[in-house]
C-alpha cells in the first residue's frame, strides 16, 4: 500500500515536471498552429539565463526565475518578426518543421560555443534542495515546488483563455482569422501575445523543470519528443487535456520503470500509441 | 582503368616517399566527438595530444608530427568508417587514433589490415574491441577493469546485500557482469540488479526499487552526462543516502566536470576509476599545468584528455621505432609491455591484449578547500583488462 | 564510364524522365568518382542515405504523411541484411534483396497502422512507433549487438568475384549502379496510375475518394514500396560500413532524412536527391573546416532556405524540368 501511494506521488511528481515543461508548446500548437520544434531550444535558453543569473550574478532564485522568462522572450521576439510570422498564414507542417529545426540547431550552436558544452546547474535555494519528510516516505523538496508551480500555471492560462477579453479574442483569431479581422480584432498582435506567452512558458518550464531534465546544449534535441508527444496525446491547446496526458504518461513512465525498468521506454511510447489511436485528436483536443 | 592505374601508382609513390623525404611530416588522424553532446570529450582528446606535443615537439628525432582531426559526433559507425577511409586514403595518414565510441572503432577495424593502419582507442572501451585486429592498442580503460575493483571494496568495506543499477546498454551490462560476477565470487548477494534505459529522467521509481529491495549499498554505472547527475539527485533526494545506504560507481558518475553539479550532498560518495583529476604526482601535476596553461579550463579536464597524452606517447614511440616507415608490426611490437609513468600512475601495455594495464584507484567525494573533488584512499595495483586476461 | 550508362536496349522501353534521371545519377557518380577518388566512402554514404530519403519522399512528398520515424525501416533492413551475412549469405546482391524484402514487409506493417490517421496524430504516432523500435533494437543484444553494434559478419565479393576494396570503389560503383536503376523505377512509379492517385490523396483525400478510389490500401502499399526503398538503403549501409548501429533507427537520424526531404523539396524525388546530397556536402565541408561549431552553420542554412526557398531546392529544377517535359511528345 505505502509502495503504490509512494508510485503515485513520484508519478504525480514527474506529470507535473513534464506538463511544465510542455504546455507552452501546447499554447503555440493549439493557438497558433504551430508545431514548433524549437520549444526545447527556448525552454534551455531559459535555463541558461537562470543559471546566469543565480551563478555568476547571484541573483535569488526566486528572481532569476521571471528573469528568466523575460530575458527568453526578449531573445525569441526578433524570431517571431523575422521567421515565425511566416508560418501564421502558411500552414504547410514540412516547412514549419525545417524552420523550427534549423532555429534549433542554430541555437544549439550558439549555446555550445558561448556557454560551452557542460552541464549547467540553478542552484536552488535551501528551502527548495534536500529531501522532504512527508510522513512516509522522503520527497525532493523541489517536487513540491514543481507540483504548485503546475497547478498555478494550469490554473492561471484556464482563466487567461477562458475568462478573460484576452481569452476571447484568441480563440475568435484561432477560429477564424479573417472574421475576427473583420471584426477589429487586430490578429497579428494577438498572435505575438500569444506567442511571448508560449515561450515564456517554455522558459519558466525549463528552469523549473531543470532538476529533471539538465540545462546542457543539447537539451533542445534530446528532449524534442517528449514534448512534442505529451501535447500531441493532450489535444494541441488543450490545457486540461496537456494536464492529463502529463499525468497518464507519467503514470505509464513511473509505474513501468518501477516494475519492470529495463522495459521502461516501453511502456512510455506504447501508452502513447494507445492514447494517440483511441483519441486521434488527443484527450481533450478539439477536431481542426 | 587508366585512372585506376595512374592513382595507384600515386598511392604507391606516397608510400615510398617517406624513404625518399624524411622531413615529410607523418600524419596522425584522430577521430574523436568534436561536437554533439560528447563535444567535452574530444575536445580533450585534442587537449591531451596539444599537452604532448608541446611538452616533447612536435618531431620525432628529425620526422615532423602532424595530427588531423576528424569530428565522429555520435554513434554512427557508417560515418567513422568514411572518415577513417577518408583519412587513410585522402590524408594519406599512417596512424589512426581517437574514438570514444566502442561501434564507431569497431567499424574501422577491418580497414587497418589492407591499409598497414595502427590504430590507438582513447576511449571506446569495450573490451572485445582489441581483438578486431592484432594492429590495435588501447591506453584507456574497460569497464570490468574498473568495476572489479569496486566489488572488492563494497565487500571489503562490509556491504551484504548489493541492488547493482546500470543503464541498459553494452557498457552498462558489462559493469552489471564485473560487479555480479566478482561481488557474488567473493561470498556477497546480490539483490536486485535494475537495468535503467538510457533516456531516463527521472530516477524516483528506480529510488523506490532500490529502497525496497532492502540493499544496504548500491553500485551503479551510466555515462556520464545529464543521467549521471539525475541519478545521483535522485538518490539523496529520496532519502536513501539519509537511511545510510551506500553508493558506489566507477568514475564515470562523479566525473570532475560534473562534481559542481552534484554539489556537496554528494560528500562521501565511493568510485573506482584509473583517473583522478586530482591525482598526487609529478607527472599529473606537468600535465594539467600545461593542459591550462595551452587554454583549457580546469574544470573541464576529462579521462580522455590522459588517454590522448598516453595515446601521443605510444604514437611518438612507435614512430620512432619504424623511423618513419609505414610498418604497423614493428610499430605495435615497439609499444608491447612498454611501461612508463603516466598523469594518472604507472601503466604498461599489456603484450598479450595490448589494453593498458593500470593502477585503478578508489576515491571519495570530499571537498578541500572549497572545491569537490575525488580524493583517492586506495590503490589496486597493475589492473588488467578483467575480461581478457585472467592475472 | 559514360558508355556504361547508355545501354540503349533499356532506354527504348522508358521514357525520357526515366532515362533521364538514370543518366544523371550515373553522371553525378562518374563526376563524383573521378573527381573525389579519395572520398568514395563519404560518397557512398552519401548513396545509403539518399535511398532513405527518396523512400520518405514516397510517403511525405507523395502521400502527404508526415513522418519522424522513417529510419526504423531503414535500420531493420540492416540489420537483417547484417544478421543474414551473419548467416553465411554473404553474396551482396542477395543482401540487398533480403534488405528490401524486410523493408517492405516492416513498411507494410507500419503503414497498415499509420496510414489510418492524418494530421499531427500521425506524426506522433510514427515518432512513438520509430522510438520502439529503436528500444526493441537496444534491447535485443543477441540480433543486433546492441549499443556496440552489430559487426561479426562479412560480407562476400561482388558476383563472386569483386572483392570490395579498402578505397571504397566497388562498393561506391556498386551503391551508384543501384542508385540509377530505382531511381529510374521510382520516376516511373510516380508518373503510373498508382502513383498519380496516391498524389490526388494527398492534396485533397475527399475528392480522391469521390472518384471512387479507396485510400487506406494505397497508402499501405505506397509505404510498403518506401519500405523497400529504405531497406535497399539499408543493406547498402550494412554492406559498405561492415557495422550495423543503433544510429540507423536513431530519431535522429529519422529527423535528418526530413530535413534534407523539405530541404531539396518533397513531393518530387529529383528534390529529395538533391537535398540529400546538398545536406551532406555542406555539412561535409562546414564540419571539416570547424568540426566544433557547424551546427549553428546547418541551421542558419535551414533557415535561409525557409526564408528564400520555401518550396525547396528543387523548386527552380521543377520549373526546368517541366519545360523539358513539355518540349518532348
Amino acid at each position: 500500500m505505502r509502495t503504490v501511494a509512494s508510485i503515485a506521488l513520484d508519478a504525480t511528481c514527474y506529470g507535473m515536471t513534464l506538463f511544465m515543461i510542455s504546455v507552452g508548446l501546447s499554447v503555440m500548437m493549439g493557438l497558433m498552429r504551430i508545431v514548433n520544434l524549437a520549444h526545447g531550444a527556448f525552454a534551455m535558453i531559459g535555463g541558461y539565463i537562470a543559471s546566469y543569473a543565480s551563478v555568476s550574478l547571484g541573483l535569488n532564485y526566486a528572481i532569476a526565475i521571471p528573469l528568466a522568462a523575460l530575458c527568453t522572450i526578449l531573445v525569441a521576439l526578433p524570431l517571431e518578426v523575422v521567421l515565425y510570422r511566416r508560418l501564421y498564414a502558411n500552414s504547410d507542417a514540412l516547412t514549419q518543421l525545417l524552420l523550427t529545426i534549423g532555429i534549433t540547431f542554430l541555437i544549439i550552436g550558439v549555446a555550445n560555443y558561448v556557454f560551452g558544452p557542460t552541464l549547467k546547474k540553478i542552484p536552488l535555494p535551501a528551502s527548495l534542495s534536500g529531501p522532504f519528510d512527508i510522513g512516509f516516505r522522503m520527497l525532493p523538496t523541489h517536487r513540491i515546488f514543481v507540483l504548485a508551480c503546475g497547478c498555478a500555471t494550469a490554473l492561471a492560462l484556464w482563466l487567461l483563455l477562458e475568462r478573460t477579453e484576452f481569452g476571447i479574442r484568441v480563440r475568435a483569431a484561432v477560429d477564424n482569422a479573417g472574421m475576427a479581422e473583420a471584426l477589429g480584432i487586430r490578429t497579428s498582435r494577438i498572435y505575438l501575445a500569444t506567442f511571448c506567452i508560449a515561450v515564456g512558458l517554455a522558459a519558466f518550464g525549463g528552469v523549473v523543470g531543470a532538476e529533471l531534465l539538465p540545462i546542457e546544449p543539447y537539451y533542445a534535441l534530446r528532449y524534442m519528443v517528449i514534448f512534442l508527444v505529451v501535447v500531441s496525446a493532450g489535444g494541441a491547446g488543450s490545457i486540461a487535456g496537456a494536464f492529463l496526458a502529463s499525468m497518464l504518461l507519467g503514470l505509464a513512465d513511473t509505474t513501468g520503470k518501477y516494475l519492470m525498468p529495463e522495459f521502461g521506454e516501453f511502456f512510455f511510447y506504447s501508452a502513447v500509441i494507445l492514447i494517440v489511436a483511441i483519441f486521434p485528436n488527443g484527450l481533450l483536443g478539439r477536431e481542426h | 582503368m587508366r585512372k585506376f592505374a595512374v592513382s595507384l601508382t600515386a598511392f604507391a609513390a606516397c608510400l615510398f616517399a617517406g624513404t625518399a623525404m624524411a622531413a615529410d611530416p607523418i600524419r596522425v588522424g584522430i577521430v574523436g566527438t568534436m561536437s554533439g553532446p560528447y563535444a567535452l570529450f574530444g575536445q580533450n582528446f585534442k587537449r591531451g595530444i596539444d599537452a604532448w606535443v608541446a611538452q616533447n615537439g612536435n618531431k620525432v628525432g628529425d620526422i615532423p608530427v602532424e595530427f588531423i582531426y576528424r569530428d565522429e559526433e555520435a554513434p554512427n559507425p557508417a560515418k567513422s568508417r568514411a572518415l577513417a577511409q577518408e583519412l587513410i586514403v585522402k590524408e594519406k595518414v599512417q596512424y589512426l587514433a581517437g574514438f570514444y565510441f566502442t561501434p564507431n572503432a569497431l567499424a574501422v577495424a577491418p580497414l587497418l589490415g589492407e591499409s598497414k593502419t595502427p590504430l590507438i582507442v582513447m576511449n571506446a572501451a569495450t573490451s572485445a574491441i582489441v581483438e578486431k585486429s592484432p594492429y590495435i592498442v588501447r591506453t584507456s580503460f574497460t569497464m570490468w577493469q574498473n568495476t572489479k575493483p569496486a566489488a572488492l571494496v563494497a565487500k571489503e568495506r562490509g556491504a551484504k546485500k548489493v541492488a547493482i543499477a546500470v543503464s541498459d546498454y553494452g557498457p552498462g551490462l558489462d559493469a552489471e557482469a564485473a560487479f555480479k560476477g566478482t561481488f557474488e565470487a567473493a561470498g556477497g548477494t546480490v539483490v536486485e540488479a535494475i537495468r535503467m534505459p538510457l533516456a531516463t529522467t527521472d530516477f524516483s521509481p528506480i529510488m523506490q526499487r532500490i529502497k525496497d529491495s532492502g540493499a544496504d549499498t548500491v553500485f551503479t554505472f551510466l555515462p556520464s552526462g545529464p543521467p549521471t547527475l539525475g541519478f545521483v539527485k535522485a538518490f539523496i533526494d529520496n532519502g536513501l543516502k539519509a537511511s545510510g545506504v551506500k553508493l558506489m560507481s566507477t568514475g564515470d558518475v562523479v566525473t570532475e566536470p560534473d562534481l559542481p553539479n552534484i554539489g556537496d550532498a554528494g560528500i562521501g560518495i565511493l568510485s573506482t576509476y584509473h583517473y583522478a583529476v586530482s591525482h598526487d604526482s609529478p607527472e599529473n601535476k606537468a600535465f594539467i599545468d600545461q593542459f591550462v596553461k595551452d587554454g583549457g579550463k580546469f574544470d573541464e579536464i576529462a579521462m580522455t584528455s590522459v588517454a590522448a597524452y598516453d595515446g601521443a606517447r605510444l604514437i611518438y614511440k612507435m614512430i620512432e621505432a619504424t623511423k618513419g616507415q609505414r610498418d604497423p608490426d614493428a610499430a605495435i611490437a615497439a609499444v608491447k609491455s612498454m611501461s612508463w609513468v603516466s598523469p594518472r600512475g604507472p601503466v604498461s601495455i599489456d603484450p598479450e591484449t595490448r589494453h593498458i594495464r593500470q593502477n585503478v584507484y578508489l576515491r571519495e567525494l570530499v571537498k578541500v578547500d572549497g572545491k569537490l573533488l575525488n580524493k583517492e584512499i586506495q590503490t589496486f595495483e597493475a589492473q588488467p583488462d578483467w575480461a581478457l586476461s585472467k592475472k | 564510364m559514360a558508355t556504361r550508362a547508355g545501354p540503349s536496349g533499356i532506354a527504348s522501353g522508358l521514357l525520357s524522365p526515366e532515362l533521364l534521371g538514370f543518366l544523371v545519377v550515373w553522371a553525378l557518380g562518374t563526376v563524383g568518382y573521378v573527381l573525389f577518388p579519395d572520398d568514395l566512402a563519404f560518397l557512398t554514404r552519401i548513396v545509403s542515405i539518399a535511398f532513405l530519403v527518396l523512400s520518405l519522399d514516397l510517403v511525405t512528398g507523395y502521400c502527404g504523411v508526415a513522418t519522424l520515424g522513417h529510419a526504423a525501416l531503414f535500420g531493420i533492413a540492416a540489420y537483417a541484411a547484417g544478421n543474414a551475412a551473419r548467416a553465411g549469405w554473404a553474396d551482396p546482391l542477395v543482401l540487398l534483396a533480403i534488405g528490401a524484402l524486410v523493408g517492405a514487409v516492416s513498411g507494410l506493417a507500419t503503414g497498415a497502422l499509420i496510414a489510418r490517421f492524418r494530421g499531427l496524430p500521425q506524426l506522433v504516432l510514427t515518432i512513438a512507433v520509430g522510438q520502439l523500435v529503436a528500444a526493441l533494437c537496444n534491447k535485443l543484444g543477441w540480433l543486433t549487438g546492441g549499443s556496440d553494434g552489430l559487426s561479426d559478419y562479412t560480407v562476400g565479393p561482388l558476383f563472386g568475384r569483386i572483392a570490395f576494396d579498402m578505397y571504397g570503389r566497388v562498393a561506391f560503383l556498386m551503391s551508384v549502379a543501384i542508385l540509377a536503376v530505382v531511381f529510374a523505377l521510382l520516376l516511373r512509379i510516380v508518373r503510373s496510375p498508382f502513383g498519380l492517385l496516391t498524389r490526388a490523396i494527398k492534396d485533397d483525400t475527399v475528392k480522391a475518394r469521390m472518384i471512387g478510389a479507396s485510400i487506406y490500401p494505397r497508402l499501405v502499399a505506397m509505404y510498403g514500396l518506401s519500405g523497400a526503398v529504405a531497406g535497399i538503403g539499408g543493406a547498402l549501409g550494412a554492406i559498405t560500413a561492415g557495422v550495423v548501429g543503433l544510429d540507423g533507427v536513431s530519431f535522429e537520424r529519422s529527423a535528418s532524412a526530413l530535413v534534407m526531404l523539405v530541404l531539396g523539396g518533397a513531393g518530387n524525388l529529383w528534390g529529395a536527391l538533391a537535398g540529400t546530397l546538398v545536406f551532406h556536402v555542406f555539412e561535409h565541408l562546414v564540419s571539416t573546416a570547424n568540426p566544433f561549431h557547424w551546427m549553428s552553420l546547418v541551421g542558419a542554412m535551414l533557415i535561409l532556405v525557409v526564408v528564400f526557398a520555401p518550396r525547396g531546392l528543387s523548386f527552380g529544377a521543377i520549373v526546368l524540368w517541366s519545360k523539358l517535359r513539355a518540349r518532348s511528345p
